[in-house]
């Protein structure tokens, strides 16, 4: 436990620094997202070794969390996907002169939620990865096909085209050295390919370049002050229920705000405000999508599986670090984990110490006009891309997904499904291959255990559900 | 056909081609399961999925277009040449790195993109591009030591 104080170093409260101040631009800045820039200081934070290369990392994802906010409420632009719920009130109250306000409660619920996720993550993470040590191939199998499935349900509108993306990406991993026998595949005899395409050229292609070439849109500010204190009982739901998405596999902070907003629908005294300025709509879910951050670290710390685009980042970023996350990051690694986790608490008063005198300052970045930014931004994508192995074929790999990424925003794809599917393939084919193996060619051994077969049905329900829910409406609205 | 057909007939075509490709790769027997069972499995996957896409496509575009409200505007035709002259740019950027470095690439892949996206003039293009190549080259060559093309 002592361990935690690791934060406390000079060396790795810097890193915290940087990688917040880092985040909270990204997450002010539309069309920058988390995962992208983290895929782009990649190659500088393996420099800094792994704990600070991590804790900077990680500022850059919560962080993001923070910025995102920032311009959901001033621009009605949502920085990343789990602040568009923050648009709904969060724009209209600064419409009405509230823009203060609703950053203040903003940024102070994610200060409460983020805490309390760190705390909850210190009881939770450890006994997860104790259960975790139980887990075989079939049930890590069941729960990356989990995750997927609830991935593609939950991202873009078409769930038909997220699972396309999905298994784009599954299919992408499968370039290179098979995760088994070592077979090589699909390289077509180029030599780069080898190894697999690197992730990094890929993101960075996805998410940035793509971005450049499409080009975003930006909108006007109307900032300004006034006090509002309705927030505390929204603020604490959003707390509790993000946390608890956040510990399943999927989207979880996304999902959480959504939820959130949801649940305050129902119960707040002040429902009926909601959607044309409430300060509700504002504080449940911002709350709700840092804990959930926070929620989502442990499936990655204890598990090593990913569930969005960010956290994979984080865990390739481990992985070059050669550490390795899982049930035996804990014992192999101490320093690393409470390390990490002692950056949440002080990443999470930085933010806040940064957020509330200089919001005005980082609402200011998002004006800087894109013919200045994207062509730095470019640059920034090429050397990334090459760094991560010195080989020109990943720049190829990115300028190949920049322009992909651009094609599949025009015919309305989203690329986060895509990452995780590139991410998690391996981890699906090595568990698959290794589960069949292990039962002598038997498929039922994929649910021979309860929590396999659970996890499994579960998959089998949510990919049913939405279809099912569809015809039944269908059928009531026939029947009226 | 809509916007939706056309992709969809895109990831089909995609999937036929990733399972040509994947024939050559053994799936051996269940019990020692071969590098052609995954790639097999996720490509017949695809294609199922690309022809419900393709199904589903005109509902689809229907109830997107009542939901929106034509809230969303489609964007100006003209426009859309842009980003293909950008994509290109970036494509000549990748060829021509090793030949000419990263510094010259850098500098005028900078100048083309900032004109491209809107910015007016030379001076600035070429004073932005000398800024952000010299920059990037100090951070990542010379402080960090990354190498560079």
């Amino acid at each position: 436990m002592s361990d935690l104080f690791v934060a406390l170093t000079p060396a790795n409260l810097l890193a915290c620094f940087v990688g917040t101040v880092l985040g909270t631009i990204v997450g002010v800045l539309p069309g920058l997202g988390p995962a992208g820039a983290m895929a782009l200081v990649l190659p500088l934070t393996i420099k800094l070794g792994p704990t600070a290369g991590l804790i900077m990392l990680a500022g850059i994802y919560y962080g993001a969390m923070y910025g995102g906010s920032t311009t959901s409420i001033l621009v009605n632009v949502p920085g990343e996907a789990a602040s568009v719920v923050t648009t709904i009130d969060g724009y209209r109250l600064a419409r009405k002169g509230r823009a203060g306000a609703a950053l203040a409660v903003a940024a102070i619920a994610s200060f409460v939620a983020g805490t309390f996720s760190v705390v909850a993550l210190q009881v939770a993470a450890p006994l997860v990865a104790r259960a975790a040590l139980a887990f075989g191939p079939a049930e890590y199998f069941a729960l990356g096909l989990l995750g997927l499935v609830l991935l593609a349900n939950l991202t873009g509108r078409s769930r038909a085209k997220s699972l396309a993306m999905v298994l784009l990406g599954v299919m992408l991993a499968t370039i290179g050295m098979d995760p088994l026998g070592g077979a090589v595949r699909f390289t077509f005899d180029l030599a780069g390919a080898q190894a697999g395409l690197s992730f990094v050229a890929v993101t960075t292609g996805l998410f940035e370049a793509a971005s450049a070439v499409a080009r975003v849109k930006f909108r006007e500010l109307y900032p300004s002050r006034e006090e509002l204190r309705r927030s505390v009982p929204p603020m604490l739901r959003g707390t509790v229920l993000g946390f608890l998405v956040g510990l399943m596999p999927g989207p979880a902070a996304t999902i959480a705000s959504f939820v959130s907003y949801g649940v305050e629908k129902k119960v707040s005294k002040h429902r009926a405000e909601l959607g044309s300025g409430a300060i509700e709509g504002v504080a449940g879910p911002e709350a709700a999508n840092n804990a959930a951050a926070g929620g989502g670290m442990i499936p990655l710390l204890s598990l090593g599986l990913p569930f969005t685009p960010s956290t994979a980042v984080l865990l390739s970023g481990m992985l070059l670090m050669s550490v390795t996350p899982g049930p035996f990051l804990l014992r192999d690694h101490p320093r690393v984990f409470w390390g990490v986790i002692g950056s949440f608490y002080v990443g999470n008063v930085m933010l806040l110490l940064l957020n509330l005198p200089l919001v005005g300052l980082f609402a200011r970045i998002a004006t800087i006009p894109p013919r200045y930014l994207m062509p730095a931004v470019l640059v920034l994508c090429a050397v990334a891309a090459y760094s991560d192995n010195n080989n020109i074929f990943d720049v190829w790999v990115m300028v190949a997904a920049g322009i992909a990424g651009w094609a599949m925003r025009a015919l309305d794809f989203s690329p986060a499904p895509l990452v995780l599917g590139l991410v998690l393939g391996p981890m699906l084919e090595r568990s698959l291959l290794q589960a069949l193996t292990i039962a002598r060619g038997d498929i039922g051994g994929l649910w021979a255990s309860w929590p396999a077969a659970g996890m499994l049905v579960a998959a089998a329900l949510a990919s049913v559900a939405p279809a099912v829910s569809a015809l039944v409406r269908r059928m009531s609205r026939r029947a009226v | 056909m809509g916007r939706d057909h056309w992709s969809a007939a895109g990831l089909a075509l995609l999937a036929i081609g990733y399972l040509l490709a994947g024939r050559r790769y053994p799936l051996d027997t269940l019990a020692t399961p071969g590098p052609g069972l995954v790639p097999l499995v996720a490509g017949v996957a695809l294609l199922a999925v690309a022809i419900w896409l393709f199904i589903t496509a005109n509902r689809a575009g229907l109830a997107d277009a009542a939901t929106t409200g034509g809230l969303i505007e489609p964007a100006p035709r003209r426009a859309a040449g842009r980003p293909l002259v950008l994509a290109a740019a970036l494509v000549i950027y990748a060829a021509v790195l090793p030949a000419l470095g990263f510094v010259v690439s850098s500098f005028a892949l900078v100048v083309v993109a900032s004109r491209l996206i809107g910015a007016a003039g030379w001076w600035r293009p070429a004073l932005l591009a000398l800024g952000i190549t010299g920059v990037s080259y100090l951070l990542f060559a010379r402080w960090l030591g990354v190498p560079l093309p």
